[in-house]
């Protein structure tokens, strides 16, 4: 049995909604997800020890170079704050804090304001990917354009099993929008189908179209993290990290060793399960980063849910399925509940508190209209998150005890 | 960017493809490295450089870029990829350029796998007060235009006593524009006088077969430099790799300066390029010239606009020396007058042009007063040259001077190429010699006359040696096979007005 004292323990979450905000300042989106989180709990803000943000480039769509002087004085705290780049990077250095006995009680916050740089944001966006890629002309669409070709390559994918690899694309797409009209707070709520992900991958001649990327989004999420000892005394149901690590590659994608997956994604999850009692098996809920259909069903493969190769053949088996999970590698998973980044949206330094939102409000069993009805008992959960283009890698194991 | 450390650094390691490889395991990679991840610390201070500058590689994934980021959008739709050199040890980013992607299908599985050569080229677009960002990330396939060249320094073999060319190559674009009996070349969005002056010195190099370290001075003229401060000529002598390197502190030990006198300023430097190399102490040395245009005139039905029927695109260059020449310098003489026929004020876009001027006593005035004068003092009659080659803003104005001067249609037609790459102003009559260097035989008599705006004419006797037969099957990219690619690309009016601004333009 797992020793719940060793673990950090998430007690509340909060979140915005995820789409434009034009009227809205950067620091006003976290301070309401952050609310939500105290609120929901009663936790007053001068109980805090400490609070880890993370944004992605707000001092580049904001010109916001000291993020943590708005927090405070918005916040009116003058407690320890750090800025990271994404929400699992935030939360991973709460929880090494946690766990080292320094803070008893940490907010967890990202933000992200892209639509405030319509005009300039793909090239900003490129240019923290990867400057040499961007010189040569690469757009933020056109790595995962590559992977699927060397993936299509390397597995040898032709005639008719390159069709099914395309429908399971866009089924994986469909399968996101249909999630979100559950999902209040999502970018999209609307349905589309296999046929407009295709029509849209022909009108822009691409082998992925319109339809297989993530939105540019707006919007903030938070959490408050404790240590297992005094989580019970905020919530009957604290959710705990059981696992957690990440992994980095190199900045320039077509450098790395493989261009058929995410080395750092492999090298997390390697990690997450020699360091936690949860067996892959055990986990039948999963936030993908899935910022494309083809990251998204890689993803599945270096998280080791899905044969190198293979999530395609799975996504496409199951995608009849009615009861929203897919069958990977003979097992129900429940994938993406929240619509994924594709239809719930990306607001890179938020996503991933949105991906762990979902999953807490699951294993709460307080997920309303999305709850998912697993076969057994719904005990963990698994949240991935990338940066850049796996440049980073995080991975979450989340469980009730 | 703005940032000219950044531009700098950038423009440093990408004009050139530098990389690095472990001595000991033989790793490499893109991007100079000062140890190798796999050897560790006994690796530092082993590394060797390398580039990819004159490789031949793949193109191994791609995907069609339909909405670039905004400083690519002049370039319309692109297809961008991995390539990797040296059989896969090596991979980077890059695009595919001199493709104008219309409407049709593209399949990129038929992309997939064909070989690609380095091309140098503008980057991405700039602001007009800013730095010009270059980068050789744009390929071709090898099996279209452009050919895939290896570059073989040889060992010189014989030491003339007078100066003369060494070797010569010339650049022009792949895209053509074609009205009634003239067809011009038209450079692509990413290419201007600085590109095409890095390639045409490329070629020269790989003709020449001359050590690049061993080339002292260059020497580029242009009237299109898109700086109207600062010099083509170290953009080319940095690619290039001109004269010793000092690597650690990335200087070039060159001297390189760029010329300007209308469409002479490339011709007019060959005499002191000769003159360097003849000099008693440098007696290794040799010294390039480049002449380089992306002929400059105002749209059609605008004053000036009546050059917009004959501008062309194009650069040349010539290494001289004293070892293994293919053509040594006989004579020179140049004419000069104060003759403003032709301008460009500063900060003005398209140059003017006085319409009384151009023909009687400017063009036909100088370039006849600079022949005769040059055959008087080397006591030649029209009978003794083997070819005639002058500057040619159109067809008629170099027939009717050739025919004046007393040539025979055998001894000038040979040279006059306006009718296939329109005038390319500072490369014109320079490309019209190297059209002549591709067929002369030995020991036949070249007189060019260049002839500048301005105004003067520099009126040069060549005479070639055996070499330029030894040479010759080292360069396939000659003046004949750059007119008549099956590879050719012709566009309209339109596109090619769009073509000419480039991707600078916002």
């Amino acid at each position: 049995m797992i020793m719940k004292t060793k673990y950090p323990a998430i007690v509340s979450v909060g979140r915005t909604s995820f789409g434009e905000h034009y009227e809205r300042e950067p620091e006003n989106l976290v301070e309401e997800a952050g609310l939500g989180a105290l609120d929901s709990v009663n936790i007053e803000r001068n109980d805090l020890g400490a609070c880890h943000f993370s944004d992605y480039f707000l001092p580049i769509t904001n010109k916001i170079g000291l993020e943590e002087g708005f927090l405070s004085e918005l916040l009116e705290l003058n407690v320890p704050m750090e800025i990271t780049r994404s929400f699992s990077s935030a939360l991973s250095n709460a929880c090494n804090a946690v766990q080292a006995g320094k803070y008893d009680l940490v907010l967890v916050g990202g933000f992200e304001k892209m639509t405030d740089r319509w005009d300039k944001i793909r090239d900003d966006l490129m240019l923290l990917e990867d400057p040499w890629s961007y010189y040569a002309g690469c757009t933020p669409e056109a790595n995962h354009e590559l992977m699927l070709r060397a993936y299509i390559k390397r597995h040898r994918i032709e005639g008719q099993s390159l069709e099914t690899l395309a429908n399971a694309l866009a089924e994986f797409s469909v399968r996101n929008h249909h999630n979100a009209l559950k999902n209040k707070y999502a970018q999209y709520h609307k349905e589309i189908t296999v046929e407009s992900v295709k029509k849209a991958r022909s009108s822009a001649r691409k082998p992925l179209g319109l339809f297989d990327f993530a939105p540019i989004s707006d919007g903030a999420s938070a959490l408050i993290l404790t240590n297992s000892e005094l989580a019970e005394s905020y919530t009957d149901k604290p959710v705990y990290i059981f696992g957690y690590s990440s992994a980095t590659d190199y900045i320039t994608f077509p450098s790395r060793k493989d261009l058929t997956g995410f080395t750092a994604t492999q090298l997390t999850m390697r990690d997450v399960l020699k360091t936690t009692d949860v067996q892959l098996k055990d986990i039948s809920l999963l936030e993908l980063y899935d910022q494309s259909t083809v990251m998204g069903i890689i993803s599945l493969e270096d998280l080791g849910f899905c044969a190198k190769g293979k999530s395609w053949m799975d996504i496409n088996a199951s995608c009849e399925n009615v009861e929203g999970y897919y069958e990977l590698g003979g097992r129900q998973v429940f994938v993406n509940m929240n619509g994924g980044l594709k239809a719930d949206g990306n607001p890179l330094g938020a996503t991933g508190g949105a991906e762990i939102f979902e999953v807490f409000k699951q294993l709460r069993q307080e997920a309303g209209e999305r709850q998912v009805k697993a076969d057994g008992e719904l005990r963990y959960g698994c949240v991935h998150e990338l940066e850049g283009f796996g440049t980073k890698a995080y991975v979450y194991i989340l469980g009730r005890n | 960017m703005s940032s000219e450390p950044i531009e700098r650094r950038v423009a440093y390691v990408g004009d050139r493809l530098r990389g690095s490889r472990c001595s000991f395991c033989g790793k490499e990679y893109f991007k100079i490295k000062d140890y190798c991840g796999a050897c560790g610390r006994e690796s530092f201070g082993k590394m060797e450089s390398i580039d990819f500058f004159y490789d031949e590689g793949t193109l191994e994934v791609c995907t069609l870029v339909n909405e670039p980021t905004n400083k690519f959008k002049k370039l319309g739709p692109y297809v961008y990829g991995i390539v990797t050199f040296h059989d896969g040890k090596v991979r980077f980013p890059g695009r595919l350029t001199d493709r104008i992607i219309g409407d049709e299908a593209i399949h990129l599985e038929e992309l997939e796998g064909r070989r690609i050569v380095p091309r140098f080229r503008r980057r991405h677009a700039s602001e007009p007060s800013g730095i010009v960002p270059t980068i050789s990330l744009a390929f071709s396939f090898s099996d279209e235009y452009y050919p895939y060249q290896d570059y073989k320094i040889v060992k010189p073999s014989k030491k003339y006593d007078r100066p003369g060319i060494v070797g010569y190559g010339a650049y022009l674009s792949k895209f053509r524009i074609k009205e009634r009996a003239i067809e011009r070349s038209v450079p692509f969005f990413d290419e201007d006088a600085m590109t095409a002056a890095v390639e045409a010195g490329k070629m020269a190099l790989i003709h020449s077969g001359v050590d690049h370290k061993i080339v002292d001075k260059v020497y580029v003229g242009s009237e299109s430099n898109p700086y109207a401060v600062k010099p083509i000529a170290s953009k080319v002598a940095q690619v290039l790799k001109l004269g010793e390197e000092e690597p650690r502190e990335g200087v070039q030990f060159v001297d390189a300066i760029d010329t300007e006198f209308a469409c002479k300023a490339a011709t007019s430097m060959f005499k002191d390029a000769a003159s360097l190399v003849y000099y008693p102490d440098s007696p290794e040395s040799n010294t390039m010239v480049i002449g380089t245009d992306n002929s400059q005139s105002a749209p059609r039905g605008e004053p000036g606009g009546e050059l917009d029927f004959f501008v062309g695109y194009g650069a040349c260059a010539f290494i001289f020396g004293m070892y293994d020449v293919i053509a040594r310098f006989e004579g020179w003489i140049s004419v000069t007058s104060d003759t403003p026929d032709f301008w460009r004020r500063d900060l003005q876009p398209y140059p003017s042009h006085g319409g009384r001027f151009t023909g009687l006593p400017a063009y036909f005035k100088h370039v006849s007063k600079a022949v005769k004068k040059l055959m008087d003092r080397l006591r030649l009659e029209p009978q003794d040259v083997d070819y005639f080659v002058t500057h040619q803003p159109n067809a008629v104005f170099p027939t009717r001077v050739a025919k004046a001067l007393g040539f025979k249609e055998e001894q000038f037609k040979p040279g006059l190429q306006v009718l296939r790459f329109g005038n390319t102003y500072s490369g014109c009559s320079p490309i019209s010699l190297a059209s002549v260097l591709d067929i002369a035989k030995p020991d036949e008599r070249i007189l060019l006359a260049s002839y500048g705006s301005g105004a003067g004419s520099d009126a040069y006797s060549f005479v070639t040696t055996s070499q330029i037969l030894d040479k010759r099957p080292r360069q396939s990219f000659t003046i004949n096979y750059q007119a008549e690619s099956k590879f050719l690309d012709y566009v309209d009016y339109s596109t090619y007005r769009r073509l000419k601004r480039g991707i600078q333009s916002s």
